[in-house]
């Protein structure tokens, strides 16, 4: 029997993190890129709905770690100093990261109430100042969960530096996932009230439900490319996992058919969390991007790929977490 | 049993971080202190003595003591997997139900008629290199500059276990008394007076040598001398300073390589080998 020192709070904690500081990340360079151009009016709507969305879940999952410990106000000793400890560099970074997302996130509040508008024009300079801040804060948080799990030879399906952009990337994934899904599932009426951030709609396809946003799509075909991204890591883990020799390949058995948590990983994190949001997303992003078609996505499919994703974002950290754990050096 | 008379350096774990702390500062001011003294003297005393190395070092009185080298060698051929060690350990520590500091692992292999047990103690590895150092977040876990040994100041540990993930041997765990890391720390209380550790004491075959690595002259640095010893997974970097002679390190992870049949048992409840 192995002990899994780190458990759900720890997995819950690392997966809250990543779709936190992933979401914030993507509406900090939605905010300052406007998605390369292409994006139309609403660029700003999503960029609202990721700076809302995002500090929630990293307050969460800290919240659920630090109260793991058993004597919260222990935490504290963490900022008593600096060292090289990816947890101590990371609990850093995580300070900075919630109070400067809270701050970018309360810089949006003011653009729902009209009649604070000249207040929300005085907020656009240091929204965006803010917002420069939280795409490496956004992303050091992101990369640090991994780089924490990575830094221990005596743990060596974790000890890989691919780990850390794994995180990272699938850390941006779920966190485009999550304000897609709050834009669905909160979203669908104010659209109307901003006509001009919305493109036409179909004449055929007037049915609610329907959206039909240049935004969307540059955030539907990014995931694609993120999931695309996650899958050919994951291969390549797997694949150089497989091709070494001793501790590597010994650990990376528990994931490879027959190990104990092989269904897990290739049901939950490559099939439902990875590949079939990616097949639903390339069913409509293809028509756009190949023969410059309307883009449009049901609300049903909207909201069954970004839980899928978020569902793959917590499967792949409750994995690794436990196969970290149930496996170590082959020889001793 | 002149070792057991030692009740006024009882251990209590949660005063340990101030006994440790108050140590190093007094040591430190009287390093300093001596320091001042005897560092004119000793410039000229060492340009006049320079090319004996061995007068130099008689006439150093006044020198700070020199760093120790702790370590300790495990004959496994005297071990009989009695748990000695094990028991005393638990008894000066007092560690909780279910957790163990030092304990002996079984081995065992071969297919009848050609079968054998080996006995492998173990305990927390005092590594130079300690991964447990390395990743603790606080700096709660340290090793003393002055004998070498890894201990936890509980003042500054927050629990976060990330000193057990990052131990390959497994030496570590969460106190579920203290909330605090627990793992061996050679009998601090013990070797700081002039005592060896409670397992070294309670060894009935006498398979535990404990002492300075640094002084050739002490009975652990001749036994490694004379003998060919070995460090549990040297692959890991981590140089351990606790050496075995004749330790069986066949695993139960290699059985699926062929070759023998191996069957670990750790004695630490469910617990597998890491």
């Amino acid at each position: 029997m192995h002990e899994l020192n780190w458990g759900l709070p720890v997995i819950l904690y690392l997966f809250l993190a990543g779709v936190g500081a992933g979401a914030v990340t993507v509406s900090s360079s939605v905010l300052l890129r406007g998605g390369g151009g292409i994006f139309g009016g609403n660029s700003f709507a999503i960029a609202r709905a990721g700076a809302l969305v995002g500090p929630l879940p990293v307050i969460l999952g800290t919240t659920l770690i630090v109260f793991e410990l058993g004597q919260p106000f222990r935490a504290l000793n963490l900022f008593k100093l600096i060292n090289l400890s990816p947890m101590n560099i990371g609990s850093w970074l995580l300070g900075l990261f919630m109070t400067i997302s809270v701050l970018y996130a309360l810089a949006f509040v003011p653009t729902f109430f009209p009649k604070l508008k000249h207040l929300d024009e005085r907020l656009k300079a240091p929204r965006e100042a803010l917002a420069w801040i939280c795409v490496p804060l956004g992303l050091g948080v992101a990369v640090y969960t991994g780089v924490m799990l990575g830094a221990m030879p005596a743990r060596p399906l974790w000890n890989s530096p691919v780990l850390a952009f794994l995180f990272m990337i699938s850390a941006l994934s779920t966190g485009v996932a999550m304000i897609t899904l709050s834009r669905t599932l909160f979203h669908q009426n104010r659209l109307d009230s901003e006509p001009e951030r919305r493109i036409e709609s179909r004449r055929d396809t007037g049915r609610i439900g329907r959206r039909f946003i240049e935004g969307e799509y540059v955030l539907t075909a990014s995931d694609l490319l993120l999931i695309g991204m996650e899958l050919m890591i994951i291969f390549l883990f797997i694949m150089f996992a497989h091709l070494t020799v001793g501790d590597v390949k010994h650990a990376a058995a528990v994931l490879l058919p027959g190990g104990d948590l092989a269904t897990m990983f290739w049901l939950g994190v490559v099939l439902v969390g990875l590949a079939l949001p990616a097949l639903a997303e390339l069913i409509y992003v293809v028509p756009k991007l190949v023969y410059h078609r309307q883009f449009s996505v049901p609300r049903r499919i909207e909201i069954a790929v970004a839980t899928a994703v978020l569902f793959g974002g917590f499967a792949l950290r409750y994995v690794v977490v436990v196969a970290g754990q149930v496996t170590s050096p082959v020889t001793l | 049993m002149t070792y057991r008379n030692d009740q006024h350096v009882a251990h209590r774990p949660h005063e340990e971080p101030e006994m440790i702390d108050q140590q190093k500062s007094v040591e430190g001011r009287r390093a300093f202190m001596k320091k001042i003294a005897g560092g004119a003297a000793l410039a000229t005393a060492a340009a006049a003595a320079a090319p004996s190395v061995v007068s130099a070092a008689k006439q150093a009185v006044a020198e700070p003591q020199r760093a120790k080298h702790y370590g300790m060698v495990i004959d496994t051929r005297r071990c009989i997997g009695c748990h000695s060690c094990s028991v005393a350990c638990k008894a000066e520590f007092d560690v909780p139900l279910g957790k163990t500091r030092s304990w002996v692992e079984y081995t065992e292999k071969g297919t009848y008629p050609n079968v054998a047990r080996h006995f492998l103690p173990r305990l927390c590895n005092h590594c130079s290199n300690p991964p447990c150092v390395y990743v603790c977040p606080t700096g709660a876990t340290y090793k003393r500059p002055q004998d070498g040994i890894v201990v936890v100041n509980t003042g500054n540990c927050i629990g976060c276990k990330y000193c057990v993930q990052a131990c390959p041997y497994d030496a570590r765990f969460l106190n579920p008394v203290t909330g605090f890391a627990d793992k061996c720390d050679f009998c601090i209380h013990r070797v700081s007076n002039g005592l060896e550790p409670s397992c070294v004491v309670s060894c009935v075959g006498g398979a535990r040598i404990f002492g300075d690595i640094n002084d050739p002259d002490s009975e652990v640095a001749r036994v490694m001398a004379k003998n060919p010893v070995t460090v549990l997974r040297p692959g890991m970097g981590t140089e351990p300073n606790v050496y075995y002679i004749g330790a069986d390190h066949s695993d139960e992870k290699a059985n699926d390589q062929g070759g023998y049949d191996v069957r670990v048992t750790t004695h630490r409840q469910e617990k597998k080998r890491r």
